[in-house]
Formats: C-alpha cells, sequence, structure tokens
C-alpha cells in the first residue's frame, strides 16, 4: 500500500494499513482467548492415555515400558508403599 | 449460534496457547523432583473395590453436603480429589486417598494446599472472587491458617497425582507436607506428529500423558479411571456450572470475558435447566467447553460414570445421573456381597 501513497504532496488523513490491523486484531483476538482457556489441554480424539512407544496391552493402570522407563530413571526418596496407608476417613483412615 | 458455544469452540486451541509454555517450563524445573510415576499408583491399595468417588470444587458440594454423607454412607472405594477441593474435603473429616494438581499457575493454586508463606492478604483478588471455595472468600488469612494445619496434619496420608506441569510452589509445599508426589505429564497435542510436544515430554522424562480434559476435575476423573483402572466412578462436586444465583462478578472467568467483549459479556454465558432439579444453572465459554470434553471422553471410557451432583450441568449420553445416596447405598450392598461370596 505505502507504494501507491507515494507523493509531492501530503495527505491530510493518516492511511491505515488495513492487512496490519487484520494481524493486530486477530492477535488480540487470540491473547483474549488463550485467557479464558483452562488449566489443561484436551486433545481431541486421542485416548486417555498415552504411554509411549511401545503401548502394553491391557491398557488402563498396566504397567509398561513406559513405566519401567520412568522406573528406572526415578530414584525413590521415601518410597516404601506400605507405609503410606490409604485415606478414606479420619475416623477411619485407610482402606 | 450463541457467542458463548462459539468462543467455546475455539479454547481447545486458546488453552493450548494459555498453558503450554508455562507448563513446560514447570516441567522442566520439576524434573530434579520426579521419583515416581502415576502409573505405579495403579498398584498400590487405595480403598476397595472397584468403586471410586471423584471430588470436583463445584458449588453442589455445600449445596447438596455432598462430603458429609459420603463421610457417613462408611463408603470403602477410592477418593480421588481435584486440588480444589481439598480444603473442603478434610474439612468435613474425609481424607482423601489421591489429589490431583494440573494448573501451572506460579501463586494461586498452592493456596489450595493452605500456603505458609502468606501472611496478608494479597493483591490478586481471585481467592476472595471465586465462587468454588467461600471459606476463603470471608477471611483469606485464616481460611489459610486452618488449612495450614489440615494439610500438615493429613499430607502423609494423601498421595498426589502432579502433572509436571503443576506450580513449583505447589510441589515444594507438598513435599513440606510429605504428600508422596506421583507424575504425570498433560497431553499437550497429537503425540502422532513428529514435533509434538507431548512425545518431546514423554521422550525426557518417560512418563505417560494424560488427556487432561481441559480442567483439574476431569482430570481427576481420568486419573481415576485410566490410571487407578475404576469401572464405577461416582461424581460430587464436578458441576461444570454455576449454581442459580451466582453473580456474573463471581464466575471464574468475569474479568477476562469482560476485557473481551466489555458490554457484552453477558453474551457469553449459557443458561441451561437441570432435567432432574429443574434449577437453572449457567456456564461460561470455559466451562462449556469443558462440559462437552466431559461428554466427549465419557462416552468413549470403558467406565460407568455416575453424576452425583445432584446438580450443575453434566448430562448426557455416557453419564447416568443417580442421587448420591443411591450411588453410596449400591457400593456399600456390593461391597457387603463381595465378602460374604468371598
Amino acid at each position: 500500500m505505502p507504494e501507491f501513497l507515494k507523493g509531492n504532496y501530503k495527505l491530510a488523513a493518516s492511511i491505515e494499513d488495513k492487512a496490519d490491523a487484520a494481524d493486530s486484531t486477530d492477535e488480540f483476538e487470540k491473547k483474549a482467548l488463550s485467557r479464558l482457556g483452562g488449566s489443561i489441554c484436551f486433545v481431541s480424539k486421542k485416548g486417555l492415555i498415552w504411554q509411549g512407544e511401545a503401548q502394553p496391552a491391557g491398557g488402563a493402570a498396566a504397567a509398561g515400558e513406559a513405566t519401567a522407563r520412568t522406573a528406572s530413571r526415578a530414584t525413590p526418596e521415601n518410597g516404601d508403599k506400605d507405609k503410606a496407608g490409604g485415606a478414606g476417613t479420619k475416623d477411619s483412615p485407610g482402606a | 449460534m450463541e457467542l458463548g458455544r462459539k468462543i467455546a469452540q475455539a479454547l481447545e486451541a486458546a488453552t493450548f496457547e494459555r498453558v503450554a509454555g508455562v507448563g513446560l517450563a514447570n516441567a522442566e524445573v520439576n524434573r530434579p523432583r520426579i521419583a515416581r510415576s502415576v502409573l505405579e499408583l495403579a498398584e498400590t491399595p487405595l480403598g476397595t473395590g472397584d468403586t471410586a468417588i471423584v471430588v470436583g470444587a463445584g458449588p453442589s458440594l455445600r449445596r447438596r453436603r455432598s462430603l458429609e454423607r459420603l463421610r457417613a454412607s462408611g463408603f470403602a472405594g477410592a477418593i480421588v480429589a481435584a486440588d480444589g477441593a481439598l480444603g473442603a474435603c478434610l474439612r468435613a473429616g474425609v481424607v482423601p486417598h489421591v489429589v490431583v494438581s494440573v494448573d501451572p499457575h506460579p501463586e494461586r493454586i498452592v493456596r489450595w494446599f493452605g500456603n505458609p508463606a502468606l501472611t496478608v492478604a494479597p493483591a490478586d483478588d481471585y481467592f476472595r472472587r471465586q465462587e468454588m471455595d467461600p471459606v476463603h472468600r470471608e477471611d483469606e488469612l485464616s481460611a489459610n491458617r486452618a488449612l495450614v494445619e489440615l494439610v500438615d496434619a493429613y499430607g502423609p496420608k494423601i498421595k498426589v497425582a502432579a502433572a509436571t506441569s503443576a506450580a513449583p510452589a505447589v510441589v515444594e509445599r507438598c513435599e513440606q507436607a510429605r504428600m508422596e508426589l506421583y507424575w504425570w505429564n498433560p497431553m499437550y497435542d497429537d503425540y502422532d506428529r513428529p514435533e509434538s510436544l507431548s512425545r518431546r515430554l514423554w521422550n525426557m522424562n518417560g512418563l505417560p500423558c494424560l488427556n487432561g480434559g481441559g480442567n483439574v476435575g476431569t482430570a481427576a476423573w481420568v486419573v481415576t479411571h485410566a490410571v487407578l483402572g475404576r469401572k464405577r466412578i461416582g461424581l460430587v462436586g464436578i458441576d461444570l456450572g454455576y449454581a442459580p444465583g451466582t453473580p456474573y462478578e463471581q464466575t471464574q472467568y468475569y474479568p477476562e470475558l469482560v476485557a473481551l467483549l466489555g458490554d457484552r459479556y453477558r453474551e457469553a454465558f449459557i443458561h441451561t435447566e437441570n432435567p432432574v432439579t429443574r434449577e437453572v444453572w449457567f456456564s461460561d465459554p470455559a466451562y462449556h467447553w469443558f462440559r462437552d470434553v466431559f461428554l466427549e471422553m465419557a462416552r468413549e471410557a470403558d467406565c460407568e460414570t455416575f453424576n452425583c451432583t445432584e446438580g450443575g450441568l453434566l448430562e448426557g449420553p455416557g453419564i447416568t445421573t443417580v442421587p448420591l445416596d443411591a450411588f453410596l447405598e449400591s457400593t456399600v450392598a456390593a461391597g457387603r456381597k463381595e465378602r460374604t461370596n468371598g
């Protein structure tokens, strides 16, 4: 646009570049919308859990390659499972 | 199409914009503290049977006294709570087996665990304005102090299913309260794409990626089914809507809607009659999107989901609406039968 407006005179009105304006409007809307989003993503058409490349048979709650990888990388701090009983209610803690 | 529904359609992408950057940054910061995968929870005794209750922080929790009734029932299954519901649970005498935390917000979320560092009311009015736990509205500092004491007392009995996106302040607080942390990655995008962030995260830490459904309550349901393997899941406090009479100013996204829409912000709210209670609840675009997402996930899930909220807006295929007492009685009866037969 600016190249067509060159001349030996001065314009009284300022010319707005509509493409830039559209971009900034889109950007504003994108930013404003992002503030309305949730606290965690949702990915449509995907399952509830992905455990990495070699998905173990049995799906949910099954231990698999990803679990083993994690376990091998992790260093339990105080991982005594028996120590931490279940919860329940204050009167009857544990299951 | 109504303005609210139109905005809701854009929120899958908008949520990615909102949380992906900070979530990944938090995953880096949290990395040295990751010791256990959430999958280890599947091997941990958490209540009996295949039934669980998921506790959200919606207004029906107080309106229907759901937690007090849960406690009185002697329910023996797993109890999984969203972090925003932790305070209500402990005050009602219910100690959840697992608390789920996902939100990367650097300052707010730690308050759901009681923030020992809070000595003056913060400039951020979120807790004075929010509708989820009114105890914090009335006297922020006293409510926080009481919650610090409760979480300190019961923390060692509670496991935290923490998303790697969780704020480092939350992680620190949980460790301080001697809560055991079990980690997972939020699914940010399609892991089948080579440039996927979900895939990148998995490569980095080897943790499973969970499809979070937009909010922590839905994420708690995902953990309960996909990780703990529970097949009968009752929901309390998962309203995905605002109770009749809630002022717009006390809704979660009010300032953001005003900033986006100005005087037209009222048009973004969607009013719907609950088919059971006949009350008219309402949602904003975010809650409407959460509801659509939950229904989509529940339809596909290999479990029965029972809406025991006795309110709210979560109605549709894949969800069975049932009074809380009926759900609890059927669970107790099934457990009794199992013990007799066993």
